[in-house]
């Protein structure tokens, strides 16, 4: 039981990295611009079947694909803040939002259009299991954690460490007195964009190799994305780190013990709960 | 004439035209699209109380069709309920779960919100699927019974024909934006279009900004529950597909392509909705990106929807009063 237990945790941990993974994309873009960024689910879906393409086409291996796609995902970034965000600035937030669900029908049929309505697997040859303690681990998983951990870690040192840094945190804290100071709001929106967009990329791929890409999983990586920022308190990349990882544990043991079918379910009970009690979040402040 | 009494004609010459309608339409094939119309209406109205109003997107709006119509399809099929009651029953009892479930999401505000309903979009969707030995799953349940006839006197109203059932969705439709223009009109509606403007403010005069929200919610969610009755005995086959997270969506651009906040826009976007897939049909594989262009584009070009536009283009004719000669 307890082995059991400590396996299907191993299992949450994995996607619950890539959750939070996705999440960390959108908080930036929500820390910056105010934008509930929900197409980012169906971007990070293009970077998976990106990743796919390179991988059987190209015969690149996984991490170089995943690398290309990243790039690919900056550029769609780029596109989607130039193209569909920037018009809507200054127009009410909602409006945003209703662009971002335009974005998200739209990236969704390029998608179908693209890569078809059939489910898609990346193969990677990480195939290794190891036995610690009578707990399987399987390598792909602990390669999809420590994957995920590096781009958090990466976006972390970005945003705390350099000057771009510095000038997405003020464009974060303060618009007006960060354009006085002679921050390019624009430049920092791209930066922003195309880091997020990176990242969804990213997140799409390991997903694409942990479970499977499929139209319509877009959506669900969204919610979900946006599930772990609700559940772990808003604009704060700890709270997505804690977030994330409830939601993954919860939904395997919730597909472990009482039900695969339900396991979204589940997990959306488990938000819902912690909004009841704590609506600013396991970590947010007062 | 005062604008008044002028709205008041155009409002009457609209009716009539509404009820001579199936004498002119020939094909019952446009028919049937009118009717899936005029039940978008009853839904965009529902959904433009709580977006378009309050200021709150909601997209559980398909969702709640979907509990509407498959609480009055059970009722009437395995209960054995008499059609009408269960019809009846079908917005109230989404209503109840509507109260349930907005009170944990509005705790949030904004996008938050959005999202937490998406995730109960997702979760009917999920359970109208899974729970087959209720709900019969992917395959439906067949065979959902019409409102029988009524005879009043020598005059029989037919809802077992294309032509009455026509009748009951227009009634349905007219009262839905009647109750709409009264909400609008009176205290309650103030309040909820002062929430869009600025919640902050209206929060500090003492108002309880939550009830306000609520109850725009649970009321939006009712109109949903009664679209997805009228839909259910319709179709006469119900199965989850209708009922996704896309057709949520469906009803956020019916309300943004028509004119979000405005009582004619919902009118004017359902119609919009149901029709253009036809005209697109044969771009049935482009149809999601060219609906999605359609939302990007309409909200960076027209935020205000078509029909203000519209009444711009009149010359404000249907709102400002005419400058009377002195």
């Amino acid at each position: 039981m307890l082995i059991e237990i400590l396996q299907q945790m191993l299992n949450g941990l994995a996607i619950g990295s890539v959750y939070t993974v996705i999440a960390l994309g959108l908080t930036v873009v929500f820390g910056i611009l105010g934008i509930a960024h929900f197409a980012h689910g169906s971007v990070a879906m293009s970077g998976g079947y990106l990743t796919f393409l390179f991988g059987e086409r190209l015969g690149a291996g996984f991490f170089t694909a995943m690398a290309l796609a990243m790039l690919a995902g900056a550029v769609i970034g780029l596109l989607i803040e130039r193209l569909a965000y920037r018009p809507v600035r200054d127009a009410p937030h909602i409006n945003a939002f209703i662009i971002a669900l335009g974005l998200t029908m739209m990236i969704e049929g390029l998608n179908l259009l693209a890569f078809g309505a059939d489910q898609v697997v990346i193969q990677t040859p990480y195939r290794g299991v190891f036995q610690i303690g009578g707990v399987a681990v399987a390598e792909l998983r602990l390669l999809v954690i420590v994957t995920a951990c590096t781009l958090i870690a990466a976006v972390g040192l970005l945003i705390s460490r350099t000057k771009t840094g510095k000038s997405i945190r003020a464009v974060a804290q303060n618009r007006p007195a960060a354009v006085l100071m002679g921050v390019n709001v624009n430049q920092v929106s791209a930066i922003v964009f195309s880091v997020s967009s990176a990242l969804g990329a990213a997140a799409g791929a390991l997903v694409g190799a942990l479970l499977a890409i499929a139209p319509g999983v877009g959506e669900g990586l969204a919610v979900k994305g946006f599930a772990v920022l609700i559940l772990g308190g808003l604009g704060s990349i700890p709270g997505a780190i804690v977030g994330g990882l409830v939601l993954g544990i919860s939904e395997s043991l919730a597909a472990g013990f009482l039900s695969s079918a339900y396991k979204d379910v589940i997990a959306f009970t488990v938000m819902i709960v912690v909004l009841l009690f704590r609506p600013e979040g396991l970590l947010g402040k007062r | 004439m005062s604008a008044r009494t002028r709205q008041g004609l155009v409002l009457l010459a609209l009716l009539l035209a509404a009820l001579a309608l199936p004498l002119a339409v020939k094909l019952p094939y446009f028919l049937h699209l009118i009717i899936l119309a005029l039940i978008w209406v009853v839904l965009a109205q529902g959904q433009n109380l709580i977006q378009g109003f309050t200021g709150y997107v909601s997209i559980a709006q398909a969702g709640f069709m979907g509990i509407g119509a498959y609480a009055s399809t059970l009722l009437s099929v395995k209960l054995g309920w008499p059609v009408w009651l269960a019809m009846a029953a079908a917005p109230m009892l989404t209503a109840v779960l509507a109260l349930l479930a907005g009170y944990p999401s509005l705790r949030v505000k904004g996008h938050y919100f959005a999202i937490v309903t998406l995730a109960y979009n997702m979760v009917i969707f999920i359970v109208l699927t899974t729970w087959s030995s209720l709900t019969g799953g992917e395959a439906g349940i067949s065979k959902v019974p019409r409102p029988p006839d009524i005879a009043v006197g020598p005059f029989v109203w037919l809802l077992s024909e294309r032509v009455g059932y026509y009748y009951l969705v227009l009634a349905a439709a007219a009262l839905t934006t009647g109750l709409c223009a009264l909400i609008l009109h009176s205290r309650v509606g103030r309040v909820l279009v002062a929430i869009r403007q600025n919640e902050g403010l209206i929060e500090a005069t003492g108002v309880q900004t939550w009830r306000y929200k609520l109850l725009a919610f649970v009321v939006s969610a009712s109109l949903a529950g009664l679209a997805g009755a009228l839909y259910a005995h319709f179709i006469g086959f119900l199965n989850p597909d209708a009922f996704g997270v896309d057709h949520s969506l469906n009803a956020i651009l019916a309300v943004i392509l028509g004119g979000s906040g405005t009582l004619a826009g919902p009118v004017v976007g359902a119609f919009a909705v149901v029709f253009l897939p036809e005209y697109l049909r044969v771009a049935e594989n482009y149809r999601l990106v060219i609906y999605g262009f359609i939302l990007v584009a309409a909200t960076i070009f027209m935020p205000r929807g078509l029909v203000p536009l519209a009444t711009q283009g009149l010359g404000a004719w249907w709102t400002r009063p005419k400058q009377e000669p002195k």
